[in-house]
């Protein structure tokens, strides 16, 4: 280790294995989605219809990343209040000292690290708020996504039982008025495809939200010097020694 | 209105959506029937409304033998979503169809659902039963005009005050105070001959896509602020029958079910009656399996084409839909449009001219943004985010470039 410098942990192993499953999750989410929304291969034409299986091999891994990304946000969520490592409610509350924190953090970002006066050994508000956008984001994708994918259950039936769909339409028929005001419309009454349309659209969100993240984390490890990026690999980064006094 | 507020956060949880019970056990099939023997048998001691025409011997005129009549009835009973047993009642229900008075009122619209039932090459039963049930008023249909026909109007609402069941096709042109449409001597708006004549119905029933969600005339930018009839008529039960046209056979599945039942069917939460409109296109429609498989039709006429593939390519919107063209089909089931090659257009959900009927698939199609106003694809909107994005990105990182070096060396 670096003369100076201390280690300290910023991510605990479940925090990195969620992480890594989401990375993982969102590129089959959107490889598969956009095949969904408009399907940009082929299939060979010469080959029989019982040996492909694309559309449906497609619809299958959207879905299995769907429910994974279902259980680890249930997981975020839990962590969010009750984990025993940060509980990142903390750093989103509007308290005096996230609102100042929050802003050093991003004059830190806007005057190119000229200025940094917050504790950088820490998870920042600034970047915990930036996370729970994204969580809020993937929260919406989830919902919308259970309402189209219930529109597949009609009969009320489920490989695993009844309660199934029922418990999809209690816990997202709303989002088709909510879709229906973020996308609008000239006739006035709320559709399925507005779901659709909304489903679509936060992917988008979400790209850029992944590429600004990438990009930040980078950033931080190329001007803060604390070995940043190295967080969601091996749980830790360094911090100086005499920067603890400053804080 | 705090009370309104809580009841429409209460109805976002409570929607009735499309899940379907196709079969509500044994007991419930029992009451029902007795239910409907006793209507029946009611309406059966009632003279016809009007005329005494009797509907067994029209039916055997247009040249639809005993045979095809039973099995039309029951096809019907399962399109009605009822057990077998009840099929020997929907036929009896089907020949006392002219006891229920019917008015018929054309809004802002191209009489197109009237069409649908006249120009039917040799009617079918369905377009027979609607032809020759009491309708009381028509205007399409009728031959008096003006003055006569107003005289009809009133005298057909005063002698069936509260028993008649209006069927409206066409939009409400809301704009302007109603006066973007008017109709009659007297220049009445549709608005206020609409709740006129809603006002002494048993039930309304919205056909096609225009009298149930604005359809085509309320399509962006919406000029005349169309807008469905759930959303003008207050207080009365109200079925809507989307679709452009709506179907023959899902008309007279709604009245021959008031007939048999004295009842309206179980509807979802836009209105539709469930035994029509509770199924997706898409989960009964004779390509899904190509739509698995991945084959699509990327052009007109190419092998696909050629092959029956899927049109989900060319921008069917099958998967977004909830009709049952595909089980039934229309007239009598010769075929749908799917069956002929174009993809669906989504014509009997809300919004179907802006959202769903652009004949490609959604990722390619111009829909409103969320920034509202300017008219860009999803696609477009997102590729230009994330631009702006990867710019103000590159800017940042070329002047910490800049600026980050000049503070190093500002340490050092």
């Amino acid at each position: 280790m670096k003369k100076g410098y201390k280690k300290v942990e910023r991510m605990t192993g479940a925090m990195r294995l969620i992480h890594w499953v989401n990375f993982f999750s969102m590129i089959v989410a959107i490889a598969t989605g956009l095949y969904i929304a408009a399907p940009y291969y082929q299939t060979l034409i010469a080959e029989p219809a019982v040996n492909k299986y694309v559309m449906a091999w497609n619809r299958w891994g959207h879905f299995i990343v769907a429910i994974i990304f279902d259980v680890t946000s249930i997981v975020v969520a839990y962590l969010y209040f009750f984990s025993r490592f940060e509980k990142p409610y903390k750093k989103v509350l509007p308290t005096a000292k996230n609102i100042k924190e929050f802003f050093a953090v991003l004059m830190n970002l806007i005057t190119l690290n000229r200025s940094k006066n917050f504790d950088s050994s820490h998870s920042d508000s600034f970047n915990t708020v930036y996370f729970t956008i994204f969580h809020l984001l993937l929260a919406w994708m989830l919902f919308t996504g259970l309402q189209l994918y219930v529109h597949g259950l009609e009969s009320g039936q489920s490989s695993i039982g009844t309660w199934w769909p029922a418990l999809l339409h209690l816990a997202t028929d709303w989002t088709i008025p909510v879709s229906h005001a973020l996308v609008g419309s000239s006739g006035g009454v709320a559709t399925i495809m507005d779901v659709r349309i909304s489903h679509h659209a936060t992917m988008w969100l979400i790209i850029v939200w992944v590429v600004f993240h990438i990009y930040y984390q980078v950033w931080r490890t190329i001007f803060w010097q604390e070995g940043d990026i190295a967080i969601a690999f091996g749980g830790s980064k360094f911090v100086k020694e005499n920067d603890k006094a400053q804080s | 209105m705090p009370g309104d507020r809580i009841e429409s956060i209460k109805s976002l949880f409570t929607a009735k959506s499309a899940k379907v019970e196709t079969n509500k056990g044994e007991q419930y099939y029992q009451k029902l029937y007795a239910q409907c023997r006793a209507r029946l048998d009611k309406l059966k001691s009632m003279a016809p409304v009007g005329s005494n025409i009797k509907i067994k011997e029209v039916i055997e005129e247009e040249g639809v033998n005993r045979r095809d009549f039973l099995k039309w009835a029951s096809a019907t009973t399962a399109m009605l979503m009822l057990p077998a047993s009840f099929t020997p009642l929907v036929a009896e229900a089907a020949t006392l169809m002219n006891r229920v008075p019917v008015i018929w009122i054309e809004l802002q619209d191209c009489a197109g659902n009237s069409e649908a039932l006249l120009r039917s090459d040799g009617p079918k039963i369905d377009e027979i039963l609607l032809d020759i049930i009491s309708l009381e008023f028509h205007e399409t249909l009728m031959a008096p005009s003006g003055h006569q026909a107003e005289k009809q109007l009133e005298d057909a609402v005063k002698t069936f005050k509260g028993k008649y069941i209006l069927f409206v096709e066409g939009s409400v042109p809301m704009g302007i105070d109603g006066h973007f449409g008017t109709i009659g001597a007297k220049a009445e708006t549709f608005i206020e001959h609409l709740t006129k004549l809603a006002n002494d119905a048993a039930a309304v029933v919205a056909v096609g896509s225009c009298a149930t969600f604005g359809g085509v005339p309320a399509a962006a930018p919406n000029p005349t602020d169309a807008k469905g009839v759930m959303e003008v008529v207050q207080g009365k039960p109200i079925v809507n029958i989307p679709a452009c046209p709506a179907n023959p056979s899902n008309m007279v599945g709604v009245l021959l079910h008031y007939v048999l039942t004295g009842q309206l069917p179980e509807l979802d939460s836009l209105l539709r009656p469930k035994f029509a409109f509770g199924y997706r296109i898409h989960d009964n429609c004779e390509r899904r399996a190509h739509f698995d498989a991945g084959e699509f039709v990327e052009e007109w006429g190419d092998e696909g084409a050629k092959n029956n593939f899927c049109l989900y390519k060319m921008g069917c919107k099958g998967p977004m839909t909830f009709n049952n063209c595909s089980i039934i089909r229309y007239n009598e089931g010769v075929n749908w449009p799917v069956g002929v090659g174009r993809g669906c257009i989504g014509c009997s959900e809300p919004d179907f001219w802006d959202k769903y009927a652009y004949e490609r698939p959604m990722a390619n199609a111009n829909i409103k943004a969320p920034t509202g106003g300017v008219e860009k694809s999803v696609d477009e909107f997102g590729l230009g985010l994330l631009t702006a994005a990867g710019i103000g990105i590159g800017i940042h990182a070329a002047a910490s470039a800049i600026a980050g070096k000049k503070d190093n060396q500002g340490e050092a």
